[in-house]
């Protein structure tokens, strides 16, 4: 017998398998293994002639639900009995036109996706900069998530625990323990301006999930976000874009810094999706320091049309 | 029915209604907590609305008519025609004393000696009268001594907190440490509770005030007192009470006893709360007497009963006859305990207190504190939990009074509650869009710590954080030369005084912890016309003057 014996075979296979995560730490089985299979990266879009017109809350949901299609469904993701923790950016104390939030319809209707999908339960919440009831009630979240049979968690300052975070800058942080028990944790930010990053989308909106003195990771943000998203692991992100926030962010208060895009996207890589945010807001992903510093990290690729994505006009 | 059958069953109802009132006015402090929306839906200034002393105080104080309550008419015409009811069957911190009171009983031995009346019992009357002496000459002080200011301040800042905190700590440690039979977790059972009380009675954050031993001391002495004599507040100190005792210098509603039954058992003086002397007949003291007709089912003989106009003799103590040299002592004490709270310089405008930032509506300082009977609903309300009572800030005059302390915590910008709550308007009520406007203070940078003019790093937290929509924290860039002699172009923050509300949530969430790097302080403050250190924008007038050209509705955000 000339070829590998059973054993050999299965040495090898493992070494090989083994080599490809060790050798690119960081990207997430659905990007190695199913990038052929099935999409990373899908861009839900409304049909621009009639963004003017359209009713946003109707835009919201038909455009999480194709984006959310369009990645091959929640069955990838959700199995029939997992606790679900959706993190929307529920930061600021603003009402939904503002922007400073996630859409609250793209929460519900990713929370009514979740339980279809056969979650036991689904968990949102965030770590509010405001006051945490007035942000949950004001940005109308947690009116469309209790409609959708979602529950609303406010965070306990108590309750982050000191995690081994194992990155480059940051090796333990206080992290909020019931959200990395979750079975699965689906990140969803709105897409704005920011003061520092120039742009706040998924990687940024890991923020809500920490405790400790945030104000001092801006000091050096793209070492601290690529630690936390490297340490999250991401395996579905979704970016709301149904109105974003050009100027004046994260927080801003003025309703003509606001526009209506109409788009919602879906990706298993998050350095792909804040890429493609990025270029929403008419700039480079290169020129935005953490998307740059997560790519060289392996966190994913800022170059997102090389995923192939799948666009859809939806109206 | 027999006198002694109708007696049990009014003590009976008297007692559910004390219960009632008691649950009222914890739900209703509880109904303060931050609200959901801008500001409480509920009528939490109800039993203030009640309360003829806050408002005769403050007309007094403010030398006019200004907030009359017709629920204040109320109370007096209510003890014109029962007597001093209000304090027997309705006053939630008299209703706290009968249950001190009654524990009491469990463990002393009561004599009928201590419980008859002591013509130290005219205290009372003395209190009243220096503070409201106090009032006319323009210093309010009634507050401190208010029993519903007093009980609703002591709950809201100490009892409540210290539940809050101890429901916080077992909670937390059950989840964290997680222990567990199986799959019986503890934690299933503690977080419920948790959560219902996060969600009912407090808030989401835990909040505590500086300065609450004190508060707390001087509730939990008044109700101690209650081990010495039952009732000890209502019957020496209560200013209302007072008030109350001088109103019901002749109810309609009387006690009558009949001589012939008496037997002097005293069981009535050990049934009194008030020592009305109820055992001397024809000597009942009306000014003192509750109404609660425990006396009446205390006589085995059925002696006593209450009675539409039945007369009453002069007694021989106990009256209002305060006598002219006590009253004129009690006004002098007043003037000097104004005089004392006066012979500070910030009292007369030669200093302004650069930590004194009042909140959003506050009146000027000196009118500000003739209104304010730090009742504390602002801080109760106060959603970052910033408002907090002043302790020397505002020197002994100002004791207690809100003051918003950024270190912990900020005037939120979607937020008006603290003017909405005040029952005496010592906060203005101002709209949501003209309260975003006002100015309380001025945020000030302090290059020594501010991270880029510092330490040449990066940070723009204070910017993020500003609330004003145009920001009121602009950046100027520069470079900054770093240890290997490289150079970074930062973002340094510089505030525009223009636009800058004192807000003050760029000091809480600085990473500076300990002590900011941009702080706020009062100067700026639109109260203010002399506290100002800058040229105005446009020299027209404080926002007080102001119009509100608002479409405030109830709902603004169309989320209720």
């Amino acid at each position: 017998m000339s070829g590998p014996t059973r054993r050999e075979f299965l040495k090898t296979g493992a070494l090989v398998a083994g080599g490809v995560i060790l050798t690119r730490t960081g990207v997430f089985p659905e990007a190695v293994f199913g990038a052929d299979a099935v999409p990373t990266l899908s861009v839900a879009r409304w049909d621009e002639a009639l963004l003017a017109e359209a009713d946003l809350t109707q835009m919201a949901v038909k455009l999480t639900e194709t984006a959310v299609a369009n990645l091959g469904g929640l069955d990838r993701f959700v199995e029939k009995g997992h606790t679900v923790w959706i993190k929307p950016n529920i930061g600021w104390n603003r009402r939904p036109e503002l922007a400073a939030n996630t859409n609250p319809d793209v929460v519900g209707t990713l929370v009514r996706l979740c339980l279809e999908a056969g979650a036991k339960t689904v968990k949102v919440g965030d770590h509010p900069c405001h006051p945490a009831r007035q942000c949950y009630r004001n940005s109308g979240i947690t009116k469309a998530v209790e409609a959708e049979g979602g529950k609303m968690i406010y965070l306990d300052k108590k309750r982050f625990i000191d995690a081994e975070i194992g990155g480059e800058h940051l090796t333990t942080w206080p992290v909020y323990a019931e959200v990395t028990d979750a079975d699965l944790v689906i990140n969803v930010p709105v897409l704005k301006h920011h003061g520092l990053t120039g742009v706040s989308a998924a990687m940024k909106n890991y923020m809500g999930v920490i405790g400790g003195n945030r104000g001092s990771w801006h000091q050096n943000m793209d070492a601290c976000l690529t630690d936390i998203t490297a340490f999250m692991k991401p395996r579905i992100t979704l970016l709301d874009a149904v109105r974003t926030l050009n100027d004046h962010g994260p927080q801003g208060g003025d309703p003509n810094d606001v526009s209506v895009r109409g788009v919602v996207a879906a990706s298993t890589d998050i350095v792909a999706l804040d890429a493609l945010g990025v270029t929403l807001l008419g700039h480079a992903p290169a020129d935005i320091k953490p998307i740059a510093a997560a790519e060289a990290r392996g966190l994913g690729t800022a170059d997102f049309a090389s995923l192939n994505p799948v666009e859809q006009i939806v109206s | 029915m027999s006198v002694y059958t109708k007696a049990r069953r009014i003590i009976w109802i008297r007692r559910a209604v004390q219960g009632l009132a008691l649950f009222l006015f914890v739900y209703l402090l509880t109904a303060n907590r931050p609200a959901d929306g801008v500001a409480p839906t509920a009528p939490v200034t109800f039993f203030f609305d009640l309360n003829p002393l806050v408002t005769l105080s403050s007309w007094l104080s403010t030398h006019t008519f200004e907030g009359l309550s017709l629920l204040a008419l109320l109370t007096v015409g209510v003890t014109l025609i029962f007597g001093r009811v209000f304090c027997g069957w309705f006053c939630p911190m008299g209703t706290l004393h009968n249950m001190v009171g009654s524990l009491r009983d469990q463990f002393r031995k009561v004599v009928p000696r201590k419980e008859s009346y002591s013509k130290w019992q005219r205290a009372k009357y003395f209190v009243l009268v220096a503070l409201l002496v106090m009032a006319a000459a323009g210093a309010q002080w009634t507050g401190v001594l208010d029993p519903f200011s007093l009980l609703y301040r002591s709950l809201a800042l100490t009892v409540i907190p210290a539940l809050d905190a101890g429901l916080s700590e077992t909670a937390n440690a059950v989840y964290l440490s997680d222990p567990h039979l199986g799959g019986l977790h503890f934690r299933d059972w503690t977080d419920p509770v948790y959560i219902w009380w996060k969600d009912h009675v407090t808030a989401t954050e835990l909040r505590v005030f500086s300065g609450s031993g004190l508060v707390f001391l001087v509730f939990i002495a008044a109700l101690v007192a209650n081990l010495y004599r039952n009732r000890f507040w209502c019957r020496y100190i209560c200013p209302l009470g007072g008030l109350l005792g001088l109103i019901s210098f002749r109810p309609l509603l009387r006690l009558t006893s009949d001589p012939a039954a008496c037997n002097s058992c005293k069981k009535c003086t050990l049934a009194c709360p008030a020592a009305a002397q109820p055992e001397l007949p024809n000597e009942w003291l009306a000014t003192e007497c509750f109404g609660c007709w425990n006396c009446v089912g205390s006589c085995d003989n059925q002696g006593l009963d209450f009675k539409w106009f039945s007369p009453i003799k002069k007694s021989s103590e106990g009256s209002v006859d305060l006598g002219k040299r006590r009253l004129l002592a009690a006004g002098v004490s007043g003037v000097a305990g104004l005089a004392m709270l006066r012979v500070t310089p910030a009292a007369h405008g030669k200093t302004f207190e650069s930590s004194l930032i009042r909140p959003p509506g506050a009146l000027p300082e000196r009118d500000f504190l003739q209104r304010c009977v730090r009742c504390g609903l602002c801080m109760q309300t106060c959603p970052s939990g910033g408002l907090q009572p002043t302790f020397a800030e505002a020197g002994l005059e100002g004791l207690w009074s809100p003051v918003l302390v950024p270190a912990i915590g900020w005037c939120e910008f979607n937020c008006h509650a603290c003017g909405q709550v005040c029952p005496t308007g010592a906060i203005e009520p101002l709209d949501l869009p003209v309260k975003q406007k006002v100015k309380i203070g001025l945020a000030v940078i302090d290059s020594t710590r501010c991270l880029p003019y510092a330490y040449g790093r990066e940070c723009i937290v204070c910017e993020e954080h500003c609330p004003v929509p145009d920001k009121a924290i602009t950046f100027e860039y520069r470079d900054a030369t770093q240890r290997d002699g490289s150079v970074r172009r930062l973002k340094f923050p510089r505030v525009d005084p223009d636009r800058c509300t004192g807000c003050g949530i760029c000091e809480t969430k600085c990473p500076f912890q300990d002590k900011a790097a941009i702080r706020v302080t009062s100067a700026g403050e639109d109260r203010h016309p002399e506290n100002q250190p800058m040229l105005p924008a446009e020299a027209g007038g404080y926002y007080y003057e102001q119009d509100s050209q608002s479409d405030q509705s109830s709902d603004p955000y169309g989320y209720n």
